[in-house]
Parts: structure tokens; sequence; C-alpha cells
């Protein structure tokens, strides 16, 4: 006698079966006792405790929330920056015209920032899982990045006496801490193999 | 496991609005099922509880996206499910095995007599998957085949081999489907 297989009786439980099957499982009793433990497999399932996390995970998703806060800040802090960084170009194209070298310091410090921008893009990816020691480095740099772009902003407003030098010293800061900032988003974004 | 948890709108609101405790507790209410299921479909609870932390940076980052289209737990839901299927995916490619094929741990024969819980997890990691989205989380066939980038015909297979090595693992019926 031919019974029901596996598949007939997956879709006799869900309303989907053939005509034979559905008719054979009325008079078989062995098919019957199938479709019966098939369900009670299901509910034995769902019935299965709860497995709960060993480790709390929140304070690492925590401090990722609060980098992406910082981030937000800084981003808008950018956007200013750059505004000012145009202003202060103006103002101070005629002072620099007297001292090359300086001029000269402060456009390749602006360039390297600008590049280790633009690497931090490629590691940069929101929701790679960082340990909750990295997450912090990262936050602190990302917050003194931002001192030194509030220093750079206030600087370049046009009430603001800057000197020269003070304003490439700023710049070569940023652009240390950028390289420290890669370097974390690199090691890590190797670590984990992407 | 069933989950029926009725999250406040103004939780969610406030979420939206980056506001870190109501983010906090949204990952209090979620955390259990989250891991749950990451930890119903994989065989490694490490792995399961990077799927529960990738899930909430997702939940954060996307929070601002989520309309209130449906219940939150079936939003949230379809992130872990695609995240852990996504580490399916990855353990198969590494280790050269095709999506699907069947095989226990070693030394493992049919009617072992084990119970569901342990037989359970001698089942294939795509096996398994489809097993926990299907029959315990609701997922239909059409929603599982578009999860993993398979067919339907492919979930309603895994499915039906699955049941089929839970029931020899299980010990059960020794008439009919032999």
């Amino acid at each position: 006698m031919m019974h029901c297989t596996m598949d007939d009786l997956l879709a006799l439980r869900a309303g989907e079966a053939s005509i034979w099957a559905r008719r054979h499982v009325e008079d078989c009793a062995a098919c019957r006792a199938e479709l019966d433990a098939v369900y009670q497999r299901v509910a034995q399932l769902k019935a299965l405790p709860a497995l709960r996390s060993p480790r709390d995970r929140w304070p690492i998703v925590r401090d990722a929330v609060r980098v992406a806060q910082t981030r937000r800040r800084r981003t808008w802090g950018v956007w200013s920056l750059a505004a000012a960084a145009a202003l202060a170009g103006v103002l101070l194209v005629p002072r620099f015209g007297d001292s090359g070298t300086l001029h000269a310091e402060l456009s390749r410090a602006k360039d390297q920032s600008a590049t280790l921008e633009d690497q931090l893009q490629n590691y940069d990816v929101d929701g790679r899982v960082l340990s909750g020691r990295t997450a912090a480095h990262v936050a602190e740099l990302e917050d003194r990045i931002a001192v030194i772009d509030g220093d750079l902003a206030r600087q370049a407003a046009p009430k603001a006496q800057a000197q020269d030098a003070e304003l490439v010293k700023l710049w070569q800061q940023r652009v240390d801490l950028m390289r420290q900032l890669v370097n974390v988003r690199s090691t890590r974004a190797r670590y984990v193999g992407l | 496991m069933t989950v029926a948890l009725a999250v406040p709108d103004v939780l969610v609101a406030r979420a939206q609005a980056g506001d870190e405790a109501a983010l906090e507790a949204l990952y209090r209410a979620f955390e259990t099922p989250v891991y749950n299921l990451a930890r119903r479909m994989l065989r490694n609870a490490e792995d399961a509880e990077d799927v529960l932390q990738e899930t909430f940076l997702e939940v954060v980052k996307s929070i601002r996206d989520y309309r209130g289209e449906g219940y939150l737990w079936g939003w949230i839901r379809r992130i872990v499910a695609t995240k852990a299927l996504m580490r399916i995916r990855r353990d198969q490619l590494r280790a050269t095995e095709p999506l699907g094929e069947e095989h226990g741990k070693p030394g493992m024969h049919v009617g072992a007599n084990l119970d569901l819980e342990r037989a359970f997890e001698h089942l294939t990691d795509t096996s398994r998957a489809v097993v926990w989205l299907h029959d315990v989380e609701g997922y239909t066939h059409e929603e599982i085949g578009e999860l993993m980038g398979k067919s339907v015909s492919f979930s309603k297979s895994q499915l039906a081999r699955a049941h089929a090595r839970l029931r020899g693992l299980l010990g059960e019926g020794e008439g009919a489907q032999a």
C-alpha cells in the first residue's frame, strides 16, 4: 500500500494536498498518525524555551550610537568648517603672501586632511562590529577632531585675530588625529577580513 | 517561542529621534527574541551574539525608516533573519558546502531517539533555518525563498527533508514513511 510522503503530509498541513493524499489520510491510520506527529513536532518546536544571550551587547550598541551622534555633529562641523575655511582663505591670502612657507604648510595639511577623510569613508561602514574598546577609542578621536574643528571655525571667524602659525598647528593636529582614526578603522577592517 | 510584543508608539518615536534611553528600552524589549531567533538559526552561540549586535546596530541606524507598517517585531525579525542567513551563506562559502546539502553530525544515525531540541541541532544550517522560519516564526515559503535567494520549491523541499530527518532522529514511526 502506498503511503503519504513527507511532502504530502506537509501539504496536508498547509491545506495544499492533492485529492489522493486527502482521501488516503482519511483511510490510513498510519498516515494519520504521521500527520499528527508533524503537528506535535511543530507545537513542541514552538514551545521550546527562549534562549538568552549570555552577554549583554547593549554597551557596544550604545557606544556605536554615541559614535554616530558624534559623527553627525562632526559632519555638520565639517560643513561649517568648510565655509569658515573658505572665508579664512579670503582673509589670509594677503598675509600668506609674505609667508610662503606657512601657506604651503597650511595647504599641505588641508590636502592631507581631505585625503584622510576620503580614506575614512572606505572603512567607515555603519553596522560593522566594533569591540567596546575600539568603539570608545574611535569616539574619543572623533571628539578630539570635533574640538579642533570648533577651534578652526572660531579662528576663521571674521573678527578673530588668526595667527597663521596657530592655524597651521591646528590643521596639523587635525591631520594627526585623522591619521589615527584611519589606522583604527583600517586595522579593524583587516581584522574582520572585509 | 511566540513573541507578542507591543511597543508604545511614543517609545518608537523617541528612538527615532535618537533618544538613547528609548533605544535601550527597545534593545531590552527585543534582546531575547532576537537572540533566540538567531541562535535557533545558527549553530554557534557567538555567531548568534554577533547577529544580536549587528541587528541592533542596524535598528539604531534605520529606525527612522520604520514607518509603522506592520508590527515592529516583524520589521526587526526580518533584519535578524537576513543577517543570520548571510552568516550561513558565508560559512557555507568558506566550507565550500553547497547550500542545503544534507548531512548530520558524525556518528548520528536515524532512530537515535534524541529529544527534539537536540535533534533540531543536528539538522543542517539551511534546514534548521527553514524549519524555524516556517514552522515557528510563520514565514511563508515565498518569503523564505526570497530571503534565501532561492525558489519556493527549494524552501518546501528543505522543510520536507528536515521533517523526515527529525522524524528519524526522534525514532518516530516505523510503519508508514519508511
